[in-house]
């Protein structure tokens, strides 16, 4: 089976550095000549003062913007030494919950790890850019302990927001149990555990070290 | 202290240009914990050497200047 072709490569827009980059860059180019201008000068006309203030500012906002969009990427996700065995996991096939998402295309590749984690909704997007924060903060301070948890329930409208029109969730007798449904709910029980496969293998939990 | 604020932009977009280069975690936390700290001190920097030559004051009218400009017409 071949699969270098070009159809299997994804959309022309998944590859190269994207717009907002060269955007950004290139604000970012014209912000530093004129901050160098200023510096080799002494000073700056007043007119390009402003343009030296809002510049970088712009470039940043640019920045931002694309650092936001990209690292929706499991491959962002992936890149810090602790989310490396996560990322493999999804991509191995090891028919854990996130693996079979991943593997069948049920979830999209480009944001993979988003579209479960970010919970349901524009708030859980938000909150999903604040916990990445928090993630950043805690790998750069090594404030973290292995195996990683989830921090807090998982957020089982991440699941609903897909499942629960689906005629063959739907059809499940366990799904039309009440008592079920109302655990589940409830945050009481998970889809994982008891019913469905772990979301990731604990083995991919420990950073790569044995647990 | 615009010299300072110039020198802290410059910085700043040294700190952004990897991130968009290749974004990863590394080069995200360069850019969110080196770049975007300094691009806020960069503009603090700025707005403060402005405010010392005399700019962003409000030139708010006196009491009696006000009691002035509404007292009627003889």
């Amino acid at each position: 089976m071949d699969a270098t072709g070009p159809l299997f490569a994804g959309p022309p827009a998944a590859h190269g550095i994207h717009w907002l980059a060269v955007l950004a860059i290139l604000v970012g180019i014209a912000a530093a000549v004129l901050l160098l201008w200023g510096l080799i000068r002494g000073r700056l006309p007043t007119s390009l003062q402003a343009a030296a203030v809002l510049l970088p500012v712009a470039a940043y906002g640019l920045a931002t913007v694309h650092m936001m969009e990209g690292s929706k990427n499991p491959a962002f996700c992936g890149s810090c030494h602790v989310m490396t065995p996560i990322l493999k996991s999804l991509q191995g096939n090891d028919e854990s919950l996130a693996s079979i998402h991943y593997t069948r295309g049920l979830v999209p590749h480009e944001s993979a790890c988003f579209t479960c984690h970010s919970g349901y909704g524009i708030w859980g997007g938000i909150n999903a850019k604040m916990a990445g924060f928090m993630h950043m903060v805690r790998t750069l301070t090594g404030w973290y302990t292995l195996p990683i948890a989830l921090n807090g329930p998982f957020d089982i409208n991440s699941c609903l927001g897909c499942h629960a029109f689906a005629p063959s969730f739907r059809a499940v007798e366990a799904h039309q149990d009440p008592d079920l449904q109302k655990q589940l709910l409830a945050r009481e029980i998970s889809c994982t555990g008891a019913c469905h496969p772990a979301a990731h293998p604990e083995a991919a939990l420990t950073g790569g070290s044995a647990s | 202290m615009k010299y300072v604020a110039c020198l802290l932009a410059l910085v700043a977009l040294a700190a952004m240009v990897p991130m968009l280069v290749q974004l990863d975690g590394e080069t995200a936390i360069i850019f969110s914990f080196i770049g975007l700290p300094a691009v806020g001190l960069a503009l603090a920097a700025y707005v403060l050497a402005r405010w010392r030559e005399g700019a962003f004051h409000i030139n708010a009218p006196s009491p009696g200047d006000s009691a002035r400009s509404i007292a009627p017409r003889p």
